[in-house]
Order: structure tokens, then sequence, then C-alpha cells
């Protein structure tokens, strides 16, 4: 699907067109042996790339605000919520080949689990994080189990019909989650001295972020990542080849809803009042469209989507009600131009130069 | 002549820097010729019916009184921002508009969850916000902090308590059930009936029937009415799922009778439910177009002229002016140098003021809550007809 | 039993309605194995197109066919112009394609239309009823069981005797074969958009003068009738009307005897339970997979 798949990757017993890549590859992004594919960052300017996004996020807070953008540090608070949920998501579709249309139900779940984990018992902030996304977690495991049997459309209306019930749950069990009058959540004290509120959440969503796509490039090239592989390519020859189905079908949803949870959590702090209009079906489906617009099966892909759909509603947010006939036109144009997703533009334009002149 | 030319420039430069720096710090959102005001609302999305009346009816307003000159000669840019009726877009929305549009205030905003959520970010800011409309419960114990609110909206629980009083007091109502909206609005009015039943004695309540705002019909509900055999039926309802119930209720030959919260004073509902919408008593804060009052009709009249396609929503229309102008009123009050607590004195200024929309509106420093009345009125054959005078109910905020 | 009877009479109705969609939805899947999002704007779109035909005064059959067909040209251009360009996307590429089209179908019905809710003149009553005993039907309900079944007949006719049917069955089983033969591919993908599109269309018109026209009427419709379909089998047309009549009657009975807060959660836990028996649905062919 991409370059960096088998055929190239595994060049060893070279067929003549990888040969002839071999020769001539003298960029690090070609790979020559199966150790470089094995690498998360290549060389002095994939390190000096990573040292300047870190930067600039660290940097972020400070520098806006003297550009007179200081408004848009909330956006980048839900970007990086959005971030979590597609790398997450990304794992489950891309990497797996199992499909979720519910998705927005694991975030609704984080997102209360966090506030009256904080609430009701008093943790301090990472306790109630890390506890909602084990919640999550134990959900998506069990929306895993029909998993086992179901594929295509048929898995797609198993987890749509989980997001409508935990909606539906969320508006009726009021005890739990304050019904339709919403759950308030109590600010939580990340103990980052001498920043604002919303600052501090933002290091701390931007961290989640960093980690958690940190956490999702290594997963994808460990075992794991080959055996969730294998299962997308055909379930029934991974599991010759010895991949425990239950296990890793299951693993897939989980670690997918535990990143939901943990970006519920982050929206829970934003928004500091909770209602299960944020979690709609309609929520699902952007979810899913970040990981196809950004490029399936990519950590990068899921990245790039995530961001594009969080920042286009909010520039498009002053043409009113003609916003949502440019947000899809927007949506198709995109498809159209590059059905691989955006990344996957992206690396075809950059192997075309690596290639030239070939 | 050229050394001449030179000086007038010169003085003229100078005399320009010095009305700057000498004159009172700019209010945010304020130049001698504009005021920049914004909102953020459901434009899109399954609830743009609100936002496009509400905010349409707004602009259309802002624009009229643009038409006339403005107010002290500035005139109203007015920003419409879409949330889809999502909090997490409501937030960007307006921490955009205040940071980076500089917005003088805030007019409205729709749903409770979008108020909660915006809630702390106006109080920080110090912003002007102006009619959030969405339940009372938001502003509940923070007296102290909503310096800057100012709200001519009804409440819910006590629209719920009058409207049970009246009709236990004066329709004879043994036996109440309710037909509400599962959300804040729905539950606060079940809530206001079940005191009101509590304060008045004689009645009971017998069935109490939810559905969602998403449900695209209602027939279950209308046969767990008709089975809890409630002579009296108060529906808290937006005007579709309303008329819905009402024919569906009329289908199975259940025939309560009917009294309503004010959203269903929308003239549409005449043709929605048709003869089904005769004799239902309802509660108002607002006369509502077609009622006979001159002034709300060519209110709607101006509205419907500056954009047309305010016809199709007169109601919520209307409400947009009701929500505004106070505020109008607050600005013309504060006199030509503006400032944010000129206007808040000013409107404290206000008793009993009567608009072109709204009626009797009153703030303290005290209080934010604009307007605690109520009247009866009564549909007839596609007319509305007022049965009581004000009924004044205690402020809470 | 005249409680169980009058649920049951509110299940066929919506039965019909959710089989419609199902039907709609399952005949696209099967021929090109697009999961089709816009289905429910689409309808929507039809169903306004006729509402407007009917103010100009046209007479009713005429404004129907009109909605219908403009439901079916939204389908052939979009077939046209966007999937057919698009021929490398992946399926999942292919749903996100559809949900920019719900996106703009919607939008453009809230800008063209506006966003209040309107009453489509319809030739039937649904204030004036039929008493059968003690059960309760309006004109409409009648008018939209019969109505359901005549077009689900149609459409059963049309697939199983004519030779456009063989063809669209032919290219459901097997494109490149089918193409190989003769067969048009193409214009017959065309074809099977255009009759979804337009069954989607007779839906929303059925549905319009129950529940009001407005531009979100077909959000919750949609997403029963795409259950319905998945439960009935994806592959199958006949299994789609199953679908569409259980869940109908699970959801009006379930409402009226336990809760109707929960209906929606209850419908889709007795889908996936289905499922979980038959991971195919009720009547979709098990296929078996090789590696």
């Amino acid at each position: 699907m991409l370059p960096r798949s088998a055929d190239v990757a595994l060049g060893s017993r070279a067929s003549p067109r990888t040969a002839r890549i071999h020769l001539l590859s003298v960029s690090s992004d070609l790979l020559e042996r199966y150790q470089d594919d094995l690498y998360l960052v290549k060389g002095a300017t994939g390190w000096l790339t990573v040292a300047a996004l870190l930067v600039g996020l660290v940097a972020l807070p400070f520098f806006l605000p003297k550009v007179g953008l200081g408004y848009l540090l909330f956006i980048a608070i839900l970007m990086a919520a959005n971030v979590i949920v597609a790398v997450g998501l990304n794992m489950l579709v891309g990497f797996t080949g199992l499909i979720s249309l519910g998705h927005a139900g694991f975030v609704a779940i984080g997102a209360y689990a966090s506030g009256l984990l904080a609430a009701k018992f008093g943790l301090p902030w990472y306790a109630a994080w890390i506890g909602a996304a084990v919640i999550t977690a134990g959900f998506g495991f069990l929306v895993g189990l029909p998993a086992l049997r179901l594929t295509g459309p048929y898995l797609a209306i198993a987890t749509l019909g989980f997001g409508i019930a935990v909606y539906q749950v969320l508006v009726n069990w009021t005890a739990l989650s304050g019904g339709r009058t919403g759950l308030p959540v109590q600010q939580l004290s990340f103990g980052i001295a001498g920043l604002t509120a919303t600052q501090q959440l933002y290091y701390v969503a931007a961290g989640a972020a960093v980690v958690l796509s940190w956490v999702g490039y290594n997963l994808a090239r460990s075992h794991v990542g080959r055996a969730l592989a294998a299962i997308r390519d055909s379930d029934i020859a991974a599991e010759v080849t010895g991949v425990n189905l239950l296990w890793y079908k299951t693993l897939a949803f989980a670690i997918s809803a535990a990143y939901a949870g943990i970006a519920g959590a982050i929206i829970a702090q934003a928004l500091r009042h909770l209602e299960p209009q944020s979690f709609t079906f309609l929520e699902s489906i952007t979810y899913f469209a970040m990981i196809v617009i950004g490029g399936l099966g990519t950590v990068s892909g899921a990245i790039i989507g995530a961001v594009i759909l969080t920042l286009l509603p909010h520039y498009l947010s002053g043409l009113r009600q003609w916003l949502p006939i440019f947000y899809g036109a927007a949506i198709i144009l995109m498809m159209m131009v590059e059905p691989r997703g955006i990344y996957g533009r992206w690396v075809r334009i950059k192997m075309y130069f690596k290639a030239w002149p070939l | 002549m050229r050394t001449l030319t030179r000086f007038m420039l010169a003085v003229a430069v100078v005399a320009a820097l010095s009305a700057t720096a000498v004159g009172q710090p700019a209010e945010r959102g304020v130049t001698p010729t504009e005021i920049v005001l914004a909102t953020s609302m459901p434009m899109s999305g399954p609830a743009a019916l609100w936002g496009t009346g509400v905010g349409g009816g707004i602009d259309a307003w802002l624009r009229h009184v643009n038409d006339q000159g403005g107010i002290h000669g500035r005139r109203f840019r007015f920003l419409i921002r879409d949330d889809a009726y999502l909090p997490p877009r409501a937030v960007a929305n307006v921490r955009e508009l205040v940071e980076r549009d500089g917005i003088f205030g805030l007019v409205s905003s729709i749903g409770t969850a979008n108020c909660f959520a915006i809630r702390d970010y106006m109080v920080e800011t110090k912003t002007l916000w102006i009619t959030p409309a969405c339940g009372a419960d938001v502003w509940a114990g923070m007296r102290e902090r909503n310096k800057y609110l100012f709200v001519t909206y009804p409440g819910y629980v006590d629209e719920g308590i009058y409207l049970t009083k009246y009709g236990v007091e004066s329709l004879k109502a043994k036996n109440i059930a309710v037909f509400y909206q599962n959300d804040l609005y729905g539950q606060q009015g079940l809530l206001g009936v079940k005191r009101g039943i509590a304060q008045v004695k004689g009645a009971k309540l017998v069935a109490q029937v939810s559905y969602e705002v998403t449900d695209a019909e209602v027939a279950a509900q209308a046969l767990k009415l008709k089975e809890s055999k409630a002579d009296t039926l108060i529906l808290y309802a937006t005007p579709r799922q309303g008329a819905l119930i009402v024919r569906e209720i009329a289908k199975v030959g259940y025939q309560p009778t009917l009294m309503s919260t004010f959203t269903l004073l929308d003239p549409v509902m005449f043709a929605l439910a048709g003869e089904a919408w005769n004799n239902v008593y309802l509660a108002t804060y607002i006369p509502v177009p077609g009622m006979g009052d001159a002034k709300v009709d060519a209110t709607l009249a101006t509205l419907i002229r500056i954009n047309p396609a305010l016809a199709r929503n007169p109601f919520n229309a209307s409400a947009g002016v009701s929500f505004v102008e106070s505020f109008l009123e607050g600005i013309r009050r504060a006199g030509p140098s503006l400032t944010k607590d000129r206007v808040v004195a000013a409107m404290e200024s206000l008793k009993n003021w009567d608009g072109e929309v709204i009626r009797g509106v009153t703030y303290t420093p005290e209080s934010r809550q604009g307007i605690n009345r109520l009247f009866m009125v009564k549909s007839e054959r596609g007319q509305y007809t007022k049965l009581t005078d004000w009924y004044t109910y205690p402020r809470k905020f | 039993m005249t409680q169980l009877a009058q649920y049951l009479v509110g299940g066929l109705a919506t039965g019909s309605l959710y089989a419609l969609v199902a039907l709609g939805v399952v005949l696209l899947y099967r021929s090109s194995r697009v999961l089709n999002f816009a289905h429910g704007d689409i309808a929507t779109l039809g169903t306004f197109v006729a509402f407007t035909l009917l103010g100009r005064k046209l007479p009713f059959s005429l404004a129907i066919t009109g909605g219908l067909a403009a439901a079916a040209l939204v389908g052939v251009l979009f077939f046209f112009f966007v999937l057919r360009p698009a021929k490398e996307a992946s399926l999942l590429g292919k749903i996100v394609l559809t949900l920019g089209l719900a996106l703009v179908l919607s939008g453009a019905v809230q800008v063209v239309w506006g966003t209040d809710t309107l009453v489509f003149p319809f030739p039937l009553s649904d204030t004036r009823v039929h008493r059968i005993g003690q059960v309760v039907v309006s004109e409409t309900s009648l008018g939209t069981i019969v109505t359901g079944i005549v077009l689900m007949t149609l459409l059963y006719v049309l697939v199983q005797g004519t030779k456009i049917g063989l063809a669209m069955r032919a290219v459901a089983q097997n494109a490149d074969a089918a193409q190989a033969l003769g067969i048009p591919a193409r214009k017959i993908y065309a074809l099977t958009w255009a009759l979804a599109a337009a069954l989607g269309g007779a839906a929303g018109v059925l549905l319009a003068p129950v529940v009001y026209l407005d531009p979100f009427m077909m959000l919750d419709p949609f997403l029963k009738g795409f259950a319905a379909a998945v439960m009935g089998g994806m592959d199958s047309l006949p299994g789609a009307v199953l679908g569409g009549f259980l869940l109908g009657i699970a959801e009006s009975v379930f409402a009226g005897y336990i809760s109707f807060k929960f209906k929606t959660t209850m419908a889709f836990a007795v889908i996936i339970l289905v499922l979980l028996v038959r991971p195919e649905g009720l009547l979709g062919r098990v296929y078996h997979r090789r590696v």
C-alpha cells in the first residue's frame, strides 16, 4: 500500500524493480535492510524534524498570543484530542481492518468516567485519566467480541449500535450522567506553576498526543503491529500462522478505545460541562472521516486528517448555513484528488523526487 | 503655499495623534462609527431552526437600527458563527470572537450545554452577554459573578408552576399528564408542574411521558398518554413534536384539555396541527405575532422586509428581537461615549421598560433576570386571544 | 390483545418504510459494495423537490414522479462524476465520499428550503381513521403499508423477471465477467443508483405526511433502514424486506410494553444478537472465505 511495505522493505531477494531502487537509494528513505524498517526516526534530518516539532509545540502557547492568535490555543487542545482519537481509531481500521462507527461512544465513556472518578473519588488528574482509559479499554474489549464473527457492514452496524446505546444510556441514566442536564466537571489541577488553566491543559493534551502518537508509531512496527496487519490482510491466514485472533482483535479494540478514553478526558477538561449531545453518531463519522482523509494505515495520516478536520469547520464557521455544503464538497474533493489519503500523496511526491530521474 | 500645506498637514497629524492619545482608552469592539456584536448559534445541523430564526431575527433587527442611523452615530456590525449545536465548536467560536474579532458583547447563544461550556470563559473575560437562551439553572448561585450578564428569557420552572396553577384553579384539572422533551428544557418544565401540584391542592400527576428531540414519531407516547386517562395534558415540546403528539392523541380518540409552554405559540402550529390546535391554553412572556399586538406585528413586518426568509420562522425571529432590545436601549441610554460599564449602569436603570416585543424589563444591581412575568392565552380558530393579566413570579438571579 | 394489535399496526407502517430504505441500501451494496451514507439525504432532497412541485399546482402523481426523478438524478450524477473518477478509492474511501455527499445535500436542502417544519400535502389524511374492532388504522398508515408492498413487489419482478434484472444480478455477482459477456456494467451501475435513490425518495414521500417535512426527517429512518438491511443480510433483497418489517414491529412492541426511551438501543441490541447467531444476516448468503 505504501513504499514502506513488504515488496520494498524485504528487498534482499530482490525483484528487478526493487533491486533497481536498491542500487539508486542514496537517500535514507528507501529501505535497504530489514533493520531500516524498524527505525522510528532515521538520520539527522529526521531527528531535526522531530526536535523542531517538539520545540514548536512547547513554544506555541507563548508564540500564539504574540501574533494575536491566542484563541487558537483552545483549538489546539481540541486538535490534540482529535489526534488521539484518530491515531487510536486508525489502529483499529487502518491496521487491523476492523471498522468502528461508534467511536464517539468510547470518547463519551472516557469523558464521563474521568469526570466522575475525579469528582466522586477525589482522584488526581493522572489517576482519573488512567482510570478512564482502563474503563474505556474494558468497553473496547466487550465491543471487540462480536468483531470475532462480524466483518464489513455487519461490524459497522454493531459498533454504530454501541455508539447509540452509550448515548441513550447517558441521556436516560440521570443518576450517573446527569442526563440532558449535563454533568459539571471540576477543573483539575495539573500542577504546572505560572500558567493559565488553558495553557496547562494544552501542555497536558499536547503531551498526551505526542506520547500516544509515539506509542502508535512503535506499535505499528512491533510484533503487535505486524499481527494486526496480518489480520487485516487475511484473518484466516493470520490465524494459521499463529496469530491469536481472539487476543489481537479484542486488543485492537481495547487499545483504540483507551485512546478515545484519554481524548474524552481532555474534552471533559476543555468543556468542564458534559452533555450527551457532544457524542452523537455524527461525531463518530467525523472521526472515521479523519482517518480516511488523512490516509488509512499510517499514524501520520491519522494525525494529518485530525488536524484538517478540526480546523476546517472552525474556519468555515462564518459561512453559517452554507458550512455543510463547503465542508462536504471539501471532503469529496480531497478524496477524489487523493483516494489514498493526504499522507499517501505526500509519500508519493517524496518518492518521486527521491527516485528522480527514474 | 507649500509651507502652508505642510503646516496644515502637521497640525492635522498632531491633532489626530493627540485625539487617540488623550482620548479615553478605547473600549473593545467600539469605534466612533461602529459597535461589533456577535453570536454563536446552530445555523446548520438538526437544531438549525433556532439559530436561523433567532440569529436571523437579531441580524435583521440590527440592520433595521442601522438603517435608522444607528445609535449615537454608531452602526452595528453583527458576526454570526455556526456551532452546529456542539459545545466544543461554540467555545472555539466565542474565544475567537472575543480575542480576535474583539467584540463588544455576545448576543445570545442557544442550548444549555453550549451555555454551560462558554459560561466560565465569559465570566473570566468580563464580556457582556445578552440573553443566552437556556434554563435559568445556568445562572443559579452565581449572582456575584455575572455583572455583565443580562437575561430577558423566562424560567421554565416558574412557567410550569404557573401553568399548573392556572389549570387547577381555572380549568378544574384533576389528573394531569405531562408530555415533555427529554432535555433540561422539558425536565425543568416537568419540575415546575410537580411544584405547582404541590402548591395547589386537589390535583395529581398521573403520567410523565418524554420523547427525544431526534424522535421521528411519537405514536407509542400517545398510547401511553391515553392509558393514563388524564383530564389535562401539559406539553413541553418543539412545534414539530407538539403537533405530532396532538395529532396522534386525536387519532386514538383521546381528548384532554391541552395546555402548553410558550414555544408552541409559534404560528406554525396552526398549519402543522390543523383543527387539533384549537382551545389550547398557553403561557407566554411576549405577545406573539398574530395576537393582535400592533407593535409586535409591525416589528415582524420590518424583519421580513429586511430578510424575507424570516417569514417562514416568525416566532423565533420575534423572539430574537426580544432578546436584544433591552441591550440596545442600554447602549442608547449610555450616551455617546460608550463603555461597557456605562452600558451596565444604563441597563440597571431600566425599570419596567417596554420595547417593541419585550415588555416590562427591569434590571437592578442585584438582579439580572430582566423579566419575571407571564400571562395566559388561548388558541381559537387560528388566533390567540389573551385570557389573563400579567402574573409575576419571584426573581432568582 | 387490542393493544398488541395496535402496536403491530404501527410497527407494520414504520416497518414498510424501513424496508424501502433497506432495499435501496442493499441494491447498492450488493452491486458495487458501496455503503451509501447519503441515502437518507438523497431521499430528503427528492421529497423536498416533490413538495415544491406540489406547490406549483402540479397534479400529485406528477409531482411525486418529479421528486423521485430528482433523487434518481442525484444518484446517477454522483455515480458518474464522483464515484467513477475516484475508482482508486478503497471501500472505506467510498464511504467517506458518500458522507461528503450527505453533507452537501443536507446543506443544500437547508439553504434552499429553510429549516422550518413544513406540511406535506398528501391525498390521504393522517387524522381520518378506520376502526377494525378496537384497533385504529389511519389512512396514511394503510397507504404506507400498501404502497410499500406494491413497490417491493415491483422491484422483485424487475430484478427476478426481466432482462435488466438479470443483468443487474450478473453485475452484482461478478462485474468483470458480466462486462466480458457484453453487459454494459457502467449503465447497470448507474441504473442501480437511480433505482436505489428513487426507492429512498419513495420512503421520504411516504414519511413526510406522517412526521412533517424537515431537512433531518430521514436521519433516524435511514439509520434504522441501514440496520434492517444488515439484519436481513446485505446481499439479500428479501432479507431487507424481512429485516425492515421485523425491526419496525419489534421497535413498536418494545416501545409499547417496555420502554420508549431505549427503543433504538433495543433495536440495535436485537440486531447484534441476530448477527452473533448469523453473522451474514437472516437471509444473507453464507459464503466461505478462502485464504
